[in-house]
């Protein structure tokens, strides 16, 4: 998914809802993100367009809330509980979503296999 | 194994005779041979002196490849040289080559024993269907132990391969082979009790009688018996005991067991190998994968290429792919992650085999099935000469590359490897050694073993903790601490590599583990020693690594400091003690040495006051870190990692510089409450004469009272500076503002305002000088600048720059004018978030800023007014979450409505009397000050370390109570480390942090006082990874 920043991405989206979990004292979702305008986009390894600075799912442990959520790795971030992804720093995006007073995050994800169906299938009609 | 019934019983009878009868003219062979061998060992049994000395060493390896090394190419193998050149020895091989079923078993065991018999059978089949068994027999009088490569132990789980359990799998291959010391005498003569071969076919034993005297082989006899020479090879093993495990150990005797119908043998071994059985006999290889898998399973081990198997290699799948945040395996250093380090680091663990074989990388090599393993080559060529077998083949080779090391045997045959052997061996039969034998093989005697012992743990540990916390506690970290003495440069740079991947990552234990065997001398000494960039880069980023870890900053200091810098911070930095007038000034190279040693140093840095002072009186040091930077400024090549670390070093050096230096006390202001009356008595001190002269104190006495005034008289030197004295010269500044204006990265800008902040803290002359030289350079408007950041932290550590800097009257008076409203568009107004959304130390900062230059300057409050900051301080004051922030909005209202003369204004605004008090239903918020309930732990210390910032506070902020220190904050970040010292160095270095720590974690690392020491921030990778 290519996308010019601070435009309008159209994409093909998915909502995951994760309920936080409390380990210890606190609270966890249980995945973790990589990428962000302040970090090295090329390194990532998840995303198709190597200038893509987007939060992307980097690791979902493993019986954790956001695997029964249905996250998965690789997953692009669009948004957080309705703040946009696409255009912040891997801080800011962490802090959305570890917010303490927040038990639920609703994400907007996008990913390579969800695009890919919805090409085949267009292509097929 | 159901073949394996199929025979009729007739068929069998006739076929048990018929090896009968083979068995007994081998038996007569060997009678024969045996006089042979007896007339030798009487005719010389001098030359066992040479021998001694290279072959007692190895014996106790327990693998079987470690043997063929020792054979083939180690010095201490002179064994095998010996054994064919030496007079006395004689060898004895065997060769046979039979077709064969298919089975793809290929095995090679070597018995030594006591007498100096070593024997060596390879059993092979191939694609091809060869199978070749050979039997060396040498003897020699050696003390080489006898080692057995068989297993002898059951491997309840090979049967079902499974990829989920790589390292059980391992563990169970592993035992089964052991080492043992077989008790065979020179002649262990034949039990012929597995001997009751059914299949037909023809063995050729080919013996050479070496003599070496004569130095020729003589094939003296050559007979072909119809005998399987797996009954021939069991019959040199005298313990019954040992028999079976023969048979396990070799794959190959599987196969025999099938083709030769030798029941006892089956019997044996089956149940050892479960799979053998079912896998074993089919003619495709079929069973080979699985096994494969099971053997080599987790194993990647680039050194040894392996063979097809390895598109089953769980691990390697995972490392390469590994969907880790940007594949900062490279494990080098804990904290800095480079960009381009995740993509380096293969090479790391690798380099032995990228070096030797160019265009043949590991990786491809694992996934093409054919490719064989190293160990194996040896034998292909034996099969392939067979006529001249160990002799010329390839023993000198080895011996002529010693450095390759045992692995490299592989390779090494892979250059000579004729394509038509490719075909002929697909499946190598070995599998990778499991960690404890891997340890042990660091202790080998033979070098090549131990480096790629070395090598082969650095692969394994790379990303894995669990492997990590394993080689500590099998107790192989003083053996890689021991290894980095070694005088070979191959072992002593494995070594390292290995410790560099031991010591990244959370395990603090691991770190604690290298320091505790002085493995932190050790790698200074290294460093002082080694001329070799790759192991120079490699001790810098284990160092880089442990000085994450807190309780060992000091010790690294200790150690280390002065190395640090005198081999790698003055040299790469391009300064000079005295330079040549007749060159140029040289420029800093960013080298990875340079990168780490200064990511090291930033890390030591921040252990305290202490560690600065040493740091600070280390010579050369801040010389060099200056240098650097300057020469960064002046190509204008500031944003890599290095600069980063150079400029963290000199914020944290520079932190409570007016309280720490020899001498401050001299310089304090005397008006300030801290250095009342003594100033002056002070000053006569003989110290005072030193590098400053009397200037220094002429110029201190202005400082003081021109404040206010926009020139400064600073201070003449009569010679130039040099060492800390640096740190706090007012030329430092413009080197800051330079950084300021250029850098792109975030954390250098963050730094180098906050070393403007430690800098203009304080009250003494030189923070004087260096608020005045700030105004003069033109620092302010670029501080204002840079409130329009992006980043969080630089807004932070340039709103608290501002607030010191505002000490000076001058200043004050310009930022009120300037930076107002930039200060207050960064505050927060009601519900809605500013763009920003900036963090509540951010948030509280400028709140204090503004307090700060608001006080004594009702200018200033009125330019506030109109800067529209009363809607935003109201809605803090009423609505912030944040206790904090709430406390430090009200001391603003309350100095704003102290000015009577703008009360007018304000109410005009709509604003009375009680939007400008403490909220008086303080009990929502006083317990959520008190009890903010996410940071428990960081409160007490904000408490603690920044006063009235905290939710402690009295109604004002009084500047004398913060006093200047309340602005610098290196403290904080020390105590905050000590306190959760192992959370934050370590959540900001590692990528990969616990579950459980994290969100204390970004807690501790979004409370972190503002300006605190970089060093926590340097430690997280560039390529960040949060657990959410």
């Amino acid at each position: 998914m290519s996308f010019i920043p601070g435009q309008p991405v159209s994409a093909v989206v998915q909502r995951i809802e994760i309920h936080k979990l409390w380990d210890g004292d606190n609270l966890i979702l249980g995945f973790s993100i990589g990428g962000g305008i302040d970090q090295d986009p090329s390194q990532n390894p998840f995303s198709e367009d190597k200038a893509d600075k987007g939060i992307y799912v980097t690791r979902v442990s493993k019986g954790g809330p956001a695997e029964v959520a249905g996250l998965r790795l690789g997953d692009k971030i669009m948004q957080v509980n309705g703040w946009d992804m696409t255009m912040v720093t891997h801080d800011q995006a962490r802090k959305k979503l570890t917010k303490k007073n927040e038990d639920v995050v609703r994400l907007l994800v996008t990913r390579r296999s969800l695009e890919d169906a919805v090409r085949q299938s267009m292509m097929q009609h | 194994m159901e073949e394996y019934d199929v025979p009729s019983a007739a068929s069998i009878l006739a076929s048990v005779k018929e090896q009968e009868a083979r068995f007994e003219r081998l038996t007569r062979a060997l009678e024969e041979e045996r006089r042979n061998v007896s007339l030798q060992l009487e005719r010389g049994s001098l030359p066992s002196d040479r021998l001694v000395g290279g072959t007692t060493g190895g014996s106790n390896q327990p693998l079987a490849w470690q043997q063929m090394v020792m054979q083939e190419q180690s010095p201490s193998n002179q064994t095998s040289l010996a054994m064919m050149q030496e007079p006395q020895e004689v060898v004895e091989e065997t060769v046979t080559i039979e077709e064969d079923p298919g089975t793809p078993t290929s095995h090679v065991s070597v018995v030594t024993s006591d007498d100096g018999t070593t024997r060596r059978t390879e059993t092979k089949d191939n694609v091809t269907n060869m199978k070749v068994t050979k039997v060396v027999k040498s003897i020699t009088h050696q003390t080489f132990r006898p080692v057995i490569l068989t297993e002898s132990k059951p491997s309840p789980s090979t049967a079902t391969p499974s990829e989920t359990k790589p390292v059980t799998k391992m563990v169970k291959t592993v035992t089964t082979r052991t080492v043992r010391q077989v008790p065979l005498g020179p002649d262990g003569l034949p039990l012929p009790e597995g001997s009751s071969p059914l299949g037909s076919y023809t063995d050729s034993i080919d013996r050479r009688y070496m003599k070496n005297g004569e130095r020729f082989i003589t094939p003296q006899a050559t007979s072909t018996l119809t005998r399987s020479y797996n009954n021939y090879s069991d019959s040199y093993n005298d313990a019954p005991d040992s028999q079976f495990r023969h048979y396990t150990l070799h794959d190959g005797y599987g196969d025999m067991a099938d083709n030769y119908g030798s029941l006892s043998r089956g019997v044996n071994y089956r149940p050892y190998r479960p799979y053998m059985p079912t896998g074993g006999y089919r003619p495709e290889n079929s069973y080979t994968l699985p096994i494969r898998k099971d053997d080599y399973g987790h194993v990647a081990q680039p050194q040894v290429p392996m063979g097809s198997s390895t598109m089953d290699l769980n691990r390697s799948q995972p490392e390469r792919f590994q969907p880790e945040p940007y594949g900062l395996e490279d494990d080098r250093r804990s904290l800095g992650p480079d960009d381009e380090e995740p993509y380096d680091l293969e090479p790391d663990y690798s380099t032995a085999n990228r070096r030797t074989l160019p265009g043949r990388t590991i990786r491809e090599p694992l996934r093409n099935g054919p490719r064989m393993r190293g160990y194996e080559d040896p034998i292909e060529t034996e099969l392939i000469d067979e006529r001249h077998p160990y002799i010329h083949g390839m023993y000198p080779a080895p011996l002529a590359q010693p450095e390759r090391g045992s692995l490299a045997s592989l390779d090494r045959m892979g250059g000579r490897r004729s394509p038509s052997i490719d075909s002929i061996r697909k499946d190598p039969r070995w599998r990778d050694p499991d960690l404890p034998e891997v340890i042990a093989m660091l202790g080998h005697p033979i070098d090549p073993v131990k480096s790629n012992a070395a090598a082969y743990l650095q692969h394994l540990c790379y990303e894995n903790d669990k492997i990590k916390k394993d080689v500590r506690q099998l107790k192989g970290i003083p053996v890689l601490v021991g290894l980095l003495d070694h005088p070979k440069a191959e072992v002593h740079r494995k070594a390292c590599g290995a410790l560099r991947n031991i010591s990244y990552g959370k395990d603090h234990d691991n770190k604690v583990a290298i320091k505790s065997c002085d493995g932190i001398p050790a790698l200074i000494r290294l460093l002082r020693k080694t001329n070799d960039m790759e192991v120079r880069e490699l001790i810098t980023g284990t160092l880089w690594n442990l000085s994450s870890y807190e309780p060992l900053k000091m010790v690294i200091i200790n150690h280390g400091l002065q190395t640090m810098t005198n081999e790698v911070i003055i040299p790469h930095s391009g300064w000079e003690h005295e330079p040549n007038e007749d060159s140029k000034p040289r420029d800093a190279e960013w080298t990875t040495v340079f990168k780490n040693t200064s990511g090291c140093l930033r890390n030591v840095s921040s252990d305290g006051a202490e560690a600065r002072r040493r740091l600070r009186e280390c010579e050369g040091l801040v010389d060099a870190l200056l240098h650097a930077l300057q020469s960064a400024v002046g190509k204008k090549d500031m944003d890599n990692k290095s600069v980063e670390n150079c400029v963290c070093v000199m914020r944290n050096l520079s932190y409570h510089v007016h309280k720490e230096i020899p001498g401050a006390e001299k310089f304090q202001d005397p008006s300030a409450l801290q250095g009342p009356g003594s100033a002056g008595t002070q000053r006569k001190k003989k110290d005072d004469a030193g590098c400053f002269g009397g200037k220094k104190a002429k110029g201190r006495k202005n400082g003081e009272h021109d404040k206010n005034y926009d020139t400064l008289d600073l201070p003449k030197r009569t010679e130039p500076t040099k060492g800390f004295e640096l740190l706090y010269q007012p030329e430092v500044v413009r080197l800051y503002l330079s950084l300021l204006t250029e850098s792109q990265n975030f954390n250098t800008l963050e730094a180098a305002a906050g070393a403007l902040q430690n800098l203009s803290a304080g009250q003494w002359t030189w923070s004087n000088y260096i608020r005045a030289t700030v105004r003069k350079e033109k620092g302010l408007p670029i501080l204002v600048e840079l409130l329009r950041s992006d980043s969080d932290k630089v807004v932070r550590a340039v709103a608290i720059a501002l607030r010191n800097l505002s000490i000076d009257r001058r200043n004050k008076d310009l930022i009120g004018s300037y930076a107002m409203r930039d200060l207050v568009s960064n505050l927060p107004s009601g519900q809605q978030r500013p763009a920003k959304n900036l963090e509540e130390d951010t948030v509280v900062a400028i709140l204090n800023t503004i307090h700060e230059i608001i006080i004594d300057s009702s200018e200033n409050a009125r330019s506030l007014i109109t800067a529209q900051a009363i809607d935003k301080l109201v809605a803090i004051n009423r609505t912030s979450q944040s206790a904090r922030e709430t406390k430090a909005a009200s001391h603003v209202l309350q100095t704003v409505w102290s000015y009577k003369e703008l009360r007018n204004a304000l109410t005009k605004d709509g604003w009375n009397k009680t939007h400008f008090q403490p909220i008086p239903t303080g009990t929502p918020k006083g317990s959520r000050s008190c009890k903010p309930g996410y940071d428990d732990t960081t409160l007490p210390l904000m408490e603690k370390n920044q006063g009235n910032r905290g939710c402690s506070g009295g109604d004002m902020i009084p500047m004398g109570e913060l006093g200047p220190d309340g602005y610098s904050t290196i403290d904080q970040r020390d105590k905050e480390s000590k306190y959760k010292s192992s959370d934050v160095s370590s959540d900001l270095q590692e990528r990969e942090p616990l579950k459980n720590d994290t969100n204390r974690k970004h807690y501790i690392r979004s409370n972190r006082p503002t300006v605190s020491l970089v060093d926590a921030c340097d430690v997280k990778p560039q390529p960040v990874d949060s657990w959410v």
